[in-house]
């Protein structure tokens, strides 16, 4: 080929990897432009001979009424750049009218013909009588349509953890102490999870090669993120153009990132948090340093002569957040962390905007009554596993309703008016966010509300919209040019422009060349051939005809600067293969063709009819709605609503079991009214509107307690990073979705004190719960319990039993009592700094100290004890401990060597809640005997019996029989260790405990005695709801059994085709949930857990 | 202070010595013993009230309503008692282990995966403080497992009763016992390993359990070929030599797998081995209760107080397992879940099952001669029949309910002291509150 070497233009653009581009362009033939870049290192030799590559493609098919634009090269606008010229200076124009467009103004605004104008990277005009301005540069845009370019709402910055399939935690991969290689140095917070002065905007390089990617797919701005820490950093805006960081950063700081679900790791050198609970309160005493922060240097600056508080950049760069500023923007892997998210938000007064799991719909009305805008993941979940019988008798029903539920998410939640927008990360690539939201929109998603998800409303969230997300005048010009609806799965984006500056896409075709072409052979004779180009733009296949005949075209070769085409002419009256080629110019070919025989010819053609599609041969399937709504919990056992409360209930005609002054009524009666029991006695008259329960032969007993649980806790059971965590909160965890919650409440359970674990001397504040199977977390909590805390004493502590010496204090039961004590008196200095600051009105104030504000509590009395413990040394070094603080403890737990200071423990006043039999499972319950909790019981302590097990837990019934044999306890002395004397230790025995008039209605219905091991647990009621019926249950079965079937056929028949899956790191897949049972308890069991 | 009800004053002598039971074994039956008026629960068949059971030299000589008595016999009147066969535990670790977390008193599993040569029985600890505890709550019998690795090794019948650990096993080897490996990659919290590295494991243990198996055949033809037409000697190996009764199908396999595809691949795996199986764990057995039926393959239950595997199961899904395989018509039984601190309980893991549909006899039989004949030892133990050991237990009241107290117990006709460490500590602190307490 030829090449008329008239150089137009030359430009230059420094590229990051220290590499120098430089673009050619050359005009040749009928304006057909051949650009040639050559890649050459920065050195100061430009000559030729230092060419490392290049390479040619051209630039055909545009009109040649248009000037050309340069692909991939940075332009330079009328702004004011700080760069310095190392060449001509350019000074191209920079206005473009971009005219018979349909512009998408904004989502639902729609201009069905008119003209966009941009100015130095801005929109200045937009409509249908936008005058073209003099100056501008026009590319006639018929037949496409404008959106405003995308944001991608959350992506990245790669990750230094390390691999997140191996065995390390957060913990393990930034050891918390300070000036290790991953801190971020300088003045920074005590912890290196909590790094807020990070920002991606001071590190941020452009990538150019995924900048591509994006633009490919309509992106045209992003946030990006850091990826490391609890409270991680702050995220920039960026655009998605080729220029340096300077131009394409929008905006810094746009949020404050967090995540509070750090991952369990079985390192033994873990650093604080090691879980979620401690993830939680990290996050949140972070700010309340904050607010220390902000008074005590305001204090030192008005009064020098006071002590100079420390210098914290972290803490510095914490303020601005509370009271609802910039956004925070908490990661949530399923919808309970969404909750909690927004719970945090709440309680810190922050802007919290949650970046979301595609799971919100399990808890849609929750998550709409937040009123937080969510930025939702587009990774479709994997197909499960069904192909084989096994397969899908093994998979969860919550797996597979999920599949069907996911696409659907986008939609419910817009259609409740949650504001959402969506993050491309985790996806693979080959798999884009458009496709996704594609899929979304398929199944309900308006399409406004698409666009608006993926414009305005994260335009509005990062605080640009001012500049991004619609195509109106004053705007940033970045925006899309695609071939159709965008999001119509054949329509292409075809150029993207961002700052005002065009670059093509992948799917770019410069024009489709598809339609009828009258073709002329020139000659002495000249001859017509019909050429019908069809099929995509960019991959075209046709007929070519003369005289009535037609055969088909063997080859449609297309690339920017040719089309090549080849037929068998033997049909036509040209023997053999013909071979032709062709340039468009100005909407003609020009051509050349040889013939078999090795003649060659020149034709050209002219375009005689556009193409017209054909219809689709089967209309394609409009796709299937979900098969079943949500359900709470999703899953087998879930419920369509929460049990109806009846304004009055009688249960009739059973054995009634009271553990109260009451003692075993035969043939009873409890009358329940508005969920409380009004009367308790032989015969009673049923009120009017009452259900009418017939217990006969039945047996009623309170709903059984479960003074020690782990059960529904979501956050790792266990902060095992300190010795003394009385900061973290089982209460931030529950988790309403744990399973053995209904299965506990089969068992007649109703209320559980869940329990952080034993690795600490001082542990986590507990959390009473009722098992109201199928609410919300917040509803729960045992509404009016009184707060506690999780002590411990012996081996779990000193960690006797561990693989390897930790070094932590305490390593002895010396040490154990001595740092109860050090913190008790640690807490009584913190109260009195607040007192006497108070009390001067001045000075430098105190900062609050959420471990102390505990440990405080306790010691005025506000916070329940409950200390696991079990030789006797070490229970009596607590109880004068506490004594000597005039503190009574709430509950000894497990307790195993009670028997022994039985006396001591009764005259403290403290209740004693034990194992009934475990025993030799670790040298310090090598004593336990199963007559320890009779004993206690004979010595005038309240004693009960707990599971601290999800197994055990759904059958204390029986396990209250152990006090009859062991001790020989009568059985309804022996009910009272799993109802009343539980709920006396907890301080709930107001509410529950007993079937008395007054409290609580929360029942369970046996089919024989309570304490018998062949009865059997019917229904179980709690505040009047009945939560659990056995005949409901075996209703359930046959119906989840059905919703399996449907559901797994439906994945044969549609999941089938979707076999590739996504893949990303950031696959928003259920998250590995941490530990449910305290693993630093040495068990008598083994690890649990299904397996 | 109200007074606990006293049982047999016991001696407070509690040795200086840790771990070890203070206990005295019984002399060996020197005279035969009749139980005359209690009711008999043979298992064997129907209760019989007001029944007498004749014991002599350790055996059961006579049994029924109308029974002669030997001149010259013990008459014990256990008039409103229950007299059962002691109960069976078919998969326990007791006399293994003493102390779960303390690591020098655990001998439970061998390093390695392939140990078919280890013996339970050898490291059974005769004065494990466990063994009287257990047999107080009316088991006195429990198979003895070594744990770990693919192939554990070879377990032994024990009695909980004697001076060493010879006179405490009633038989080995029972049974060679495997660790099916998980089909299916686990996803837990607790679980190190990325489901890739965890199938790769899998097939590696497959093949290795495979291989063990060919080995030891290649191993058996070379000996028995040995010294033959000059065929050249081939040396020991301990691994394979243990093997053999195995192939010769002289002892089962105990197989412990819970979900279905480890069970079907046990199945299948013995079948084309030829060899005898039984399945321990068995969680899944009800789903494929055919094919077990079809290979004749019987299921300890080891269990029933466990928690579903998957969260869709029916709650009450491990209670019914022994139900549904009855119902289907699988030989089971029902063990107590390997917990060898609390074998005790065997009794209320069988309960269980009642609660939730299974007849009660059969949850009796599940503990007694159902373990018996699955481990292949009904010709001793299992139930009260003429020949059988009078290994028995008297009761106040049906095992199965927790109330009931174990008043009397014979080994092999040997009356068993039915004290127990924690009997001995219940009475020492007893006596520090009755010394407390305020005289009258």
């Amino acid at each position: 080929m030829t090449v008329g070497p008239r150089k137009v233009n030359d430009r230059v653009a420094f590229r990051n990897n220290g590499t120098i581009e430089i673009v050619v362009i050359f005009r040749v033939g009928m304006g057909v432009c051949l650009e040639n870049l050559i890649s050459i290192s920065r050195q100061p030799d430009l000559s030729p001979a230092t060419t490392k590559g290049s390479r040619m493609h051209f630039d055909a098919w545009i009109p040649a009424s248009l000037l050309v634009w340069v692909v991939g090269v940075q332009m330079v606008t009328a702004a004011e750049t700080t760069v310095p010229p190392d060449r001509i200076r350019e000074n191209t124009p920079v206005v473009f009218a971009l005219t018979n467009a349909r512009i998408v103004i904004s989502p639902g605004k729609v201009i069905g013909k008119g003209t966009l104008v941009l100015r130095d990277g801005i929109i200045v005009a937009a409509g249908a009588g936008v005058a073209v301005p003099k100056d501008a540069t026009v590319r006639d845009l018929a037949g496409r349509t404008l959106y405003a370019g995308l944001i991608d709402a959350y992506s990245e910055v790669a990750s230094a953890e390390p691999d997140k399939a191996k065995d390390a935690g957060r913990g393990a991969a930034r050891p918390a102490t300070s000036g290790t290689p991953e801190s971020p140095g300088g003045a920074e917070y005590w912890s290196n999870q909590v790094t807020p002065q990070l920002r991606v905007d001071r590190t941020f390089a452009p990538d150019h090669e995924q900048n591509k990617q994006l633009r490919d797919q309509g992106i045209t701005a992003r946030l990006l993120a850091p990826s490391t820490g609890v409270v991680k950093g702050t995220s920039t805006l960026v655009n998605t153009g080729d220029g340096r960081a300077g131009s394409a950063i929008l905006r810094d700081r746009v949020a404050l990132h967090a995540k509070f679900h750090v991952r369990f790791s079985w390192s033994e050198e873990r650093a604080y948090p090691t879980s979620p609970m401690g993830a939680f309160t990290l996050f949140r005493q972070a700010f309340y340093d904050a607010d220390w922060y902000k008074k005590a240097w305001e204090t030192y600056r008005r009064n020098p002569g006071l002590a100079r508080p420390e210098r914290n950049e972290a803490l510095e760069m914490l303020q601005g957040y509370a009271g609802g500023g910039t956004p925070v923007i908490i990661d949530t892997p399923d919808e309970l962390y969404f909750l909690r998210a927004d719970q945090a938000g709440r309680e810190l007064g922050l802007n919290v905007i949650v970046r979301g799991s595609g799971r919100e719909y399990r808890r849609l009305d929750a998550v709409k009554a937040s009123g937080r805008a969510v930025i939702l993941p587009v990774v479709v979940p994997d197909t499960p596993k069904v192909k084989t019988p096994e397969e899908g008798m093994t998979v969860d029903l919550a797996e597979l309703l999920h599949w069907d539920l996911f696409p659907e998410n986008a939609g419910m939640l817009d259609k409740a008016g949650v504001r959402i927008a969506f993050s491309g990360s985790g996806l693979k690539s080959g798999t884009t966010l458009l496709d996704s939201v594609r899929k979304f929109v398929d199944r309900g998603l308006g399409a406004d509300a698409a666009l608006r998800a993926l414009t305005v409303t994260p335009a509005a969230l990062f605080g640009v919209a001012d500049r991004l997300g619609t195509l109106e005048p004053g705007k940033i010009a970045n925006l899309i040019v695609a071939d159709g609806d965008l999001f119509n799965k054949k329509t292409k984006v075809l150029e993207t422009w961002i700052d005002g500056e065009r670059y093509e896409t992948k799917a770019y075709y410069g024009e489709d060349l598809r339609g009828t072409w009258e073709a002329t052979i020139d000659g002495p004779r000249p001859e017509a051939l019909t050429v019908v180009l069809k099929g995509e733009p960019t991959k075209l296949s046709g007929k070519v005809g003369r005289d009535e005949k037609e055969v088909d075209l063997s080859t449609v070769a297309l690339d920017r600067a040719q089309l090549g085409l080849s037929f068998k002419g033997d049909d036509l009256g040209m023997a053999g293969v013909v071979r032709m080629s062709a340039t468009l110019s100005g909407g003609a070919m020009l051509g050349t063709g040889v013939a078999a025989d090795g003649r060659t010819f020149d034709w050209t053609a002219t375009r005689t009819a556009p193409f017209v599609p054909e219809p689709e041969k089967t209309p394609p399937e409009p796709p299937s709605k979900s098969l079943y709504a949500a359900n709470f919990p999703l899953g087998a056992h879930g419920v369509a609503s929460l049990p109806v409360q009846p304004t009055a209930v009688l249960f009739r005609n059973a054995t009634v079991w009271t553990s109260g002054p009451q003692g075993v009524i035969e043939r009873g009666s409890v009358l329940v009214q508005r969920g409380k029991i009004v009367a308790v006695g032989r015969e009673l008259a049923a009120p009017a509107d009452a259900l009418v329960v017939d217990a006969s032969g039945m047996h009623i007993t309170p709903g059984l307690i479960d003074c020690h649980s782990h059960t529904a806790s979501d956050g790792g059971i266990n902060e095992v990073g300190q010795a003394i965590t009385a900061e973290v909160r089982i209460g931030d965890f529950v988790d309403c979705n744990d399973i053995s919650i209904y299965r506990e409440l089969a068992g007649g359970l109703t209320t559980a004190n869940v329990l952080h674990g034993s690795a600490n001397p001082i542990g986590g504040q507990n959390q009473v719960i009722k098992l109201r199977w199928g609410a919300l977390p917040e509803q729960m909590k045992f509404e009016g319990a009184p707060p506690g805390i999780k002590f411990a004493l012996g081996e779990n502590v000193k960690q006797s039993n561990w693989d390897r010496r930790s070094g932590r204090y305490p390593q002895t039961r010396m040490g154990v009592e001595q740092l109860i004590r050090d913190e008790f008196k640690a807490a009584l200095d913190y109260r009195k700094r607040w007192t006497d600051w108070r009390a001067r009105g001045k000075g430098m104030p105190p900062r609050v100290d959420l471990e102390l504000e505990t440990i405080a509590e306790i010691l005025e009395g506000k916070r329940l004890v409950h200390c696991h413990s079990y030789r006797q040394d070490e229970i009596l070094a607590l109880l004068r401990t506490f004594e000597s603080f005039k503190v009574q403890l709430a509950t000894l737990q497990h307790i195993l060597e009670g028997y022994k200071v039985a006396d001591a423990i009764a005259k403290h006043g403290a209740g004693a809640s034990c194992f009934s039999d475990w025993w030799a499972y670790k040298l310090e319950v090598y004593d336990a005997i199963p007559y320890n909790g009779a004993l206690m019981h004979d010595v005038g302590v309240v004693a009960s019996f707990n599971s601290d097990s999800d197994e055990l837990a759904r059958r204390l019934n029986t396990e209250a029989a152990k006090a009859v044999k062991y001790g020989g306890l009568s059985e309804e002395e022996a009910l009272k260790f799993v109802t009343l004397n539980p709920a006396k230790q907890l301080r709930i025995d107001a509410r529950v405990g007993s079937i008395e008039a007054g409290k609580d209605a929360d029942l369970a219905i046996w089919n024989g005695p309570p304490l018998s091991t062949s009865s059997r647990c019917e229904e179980t009621w709690i505040d009047g709801r009945k939560y659990f019926d056995r005949e409901d249950d075996a209703k359930q079965r046959v119906e989840a059994e059905k919703m399996r079937a449907a559901l797994i056929q439906k994945i044969l028949k549609e999941g089938g085709s979707d076999e590739k899956k996504d893949k990303g790191d950031g696959k928003p897949d259920e998250h590995p949930r941490p530990p449910r049972t305290d693993i630093y308890c040495e068990r008598h069991d083994g690890i649990e857990g299904g397996y | 202070m109200r007074r606990v009800t006293s049982g047999a004053l016991f001696a407070v002598t509690l040795a200086g010595s840790a771990l070890a039971s203070t206990q005295i074994p019984a002399k060996p039956q020197d005279h035969p013993i009749a139980l005359v008026g209690g009711t008999v629960h043979p298992v064997s068949g129907q209760e019989i009230a007001g029944g007498v059971v004749v014991f002599d030299g350790g055996k059961i000589v006579a049994i029924g309503k109308d029974v002669n008595i030997p001149g010259g016999a013990e008459r014990i009147d256990v008039t409103g008692k229950q007299v059962y066969p002691s109960l069976i535990d078919a998969n326990t670790t007791i006399g293994l282990i003493e102390v779960g977390a303390a690591r020098a008193t655990n001998d439970m599993a061998e390093s390695g995966q392939i140990n078919p040569n280890v013996k339970a029985q050898v490291a059974v600890n005769a004065d494990s403080e466990l063994f009287p505890v257990a047999r107080s709550n009316g088991v006195t019998l429990a198979l003895a497992v070594p744990q770990g690795g693919l192939i554990s090794g070879q377990s032994a019948l024990i009695q909980m009763d004697g001076w060493t650990w010879e006179e405490m096993t009633l038989r080995s080897p029972v049974a060679m016992h495997i660790n099916w490996p998980d089909m299916v990659p686990v996803k837990a919290w607790w679980m190190r390993e990325t489901e890739e590295k965890q199938i790769e494991t899998r097939d590696r243990n497959l093949d290795l359990i495979r291989q063990a198996f060919d080995e030891a055949r290649a191993y058996q033809t070379a000996r028995t070929a040995a010294g033959i037409a000059g065929v050249p000697f081939h040396g020991y190996d301990s691994r394979w030599e243990a093997m053999i009764p195995v192939l010769d199908g002289k002892i089962p396999i105990i197989v412990n797998a819970d979900e279905i595809r480890q069970i079907e691949a046990a199945v299948a795996f013995a079948v084309s081995e030829k060899v005898r199986l039984v399945i321990c764990g068995g969680y899944d057995a009800p789903s494929c209760a055919g094919l077990l039926k079809k290979h004749n393959v019987a299921v300890i239950v080891d269990g029933t107080h466990r928690v579903p595997r998957r969260d869709d199961d029916a709650y009450d899904a491990a209670y019914t397992v022994a139900e549904r395989l009855r119902l289907a018509g699988v030989p089971f039984c029902i063990a107590g879940g390997g917990e060898s601190a609390n074998v005790r309980n065997l009794a209320y893991q069988a309960a269980m099952a009642v609660a939730f549909g299974l007849p009660k006899e059969e949850a009796l039989t599940a503990i007694t001669l159902h373990p018996a004949r699955i481990l292949g030892i009904d010709d001793r133990v299992g139930s009260l029949d003429t020949g059988k050991d009078a290994t028995i237990i008297v009761t106040t009241g049906d095992p199965l309910e927790i109330p009931s107290r174990v008043e009397m117990e014979f080994i092999q006709g040997r009356r068993i002291d039915l004290s127990d460490k924690q009997k001995l500590l219940w009475e020492k602190y007893k006596e520090k509150y009755r010394r407390a307490a305020p005289r009258d």
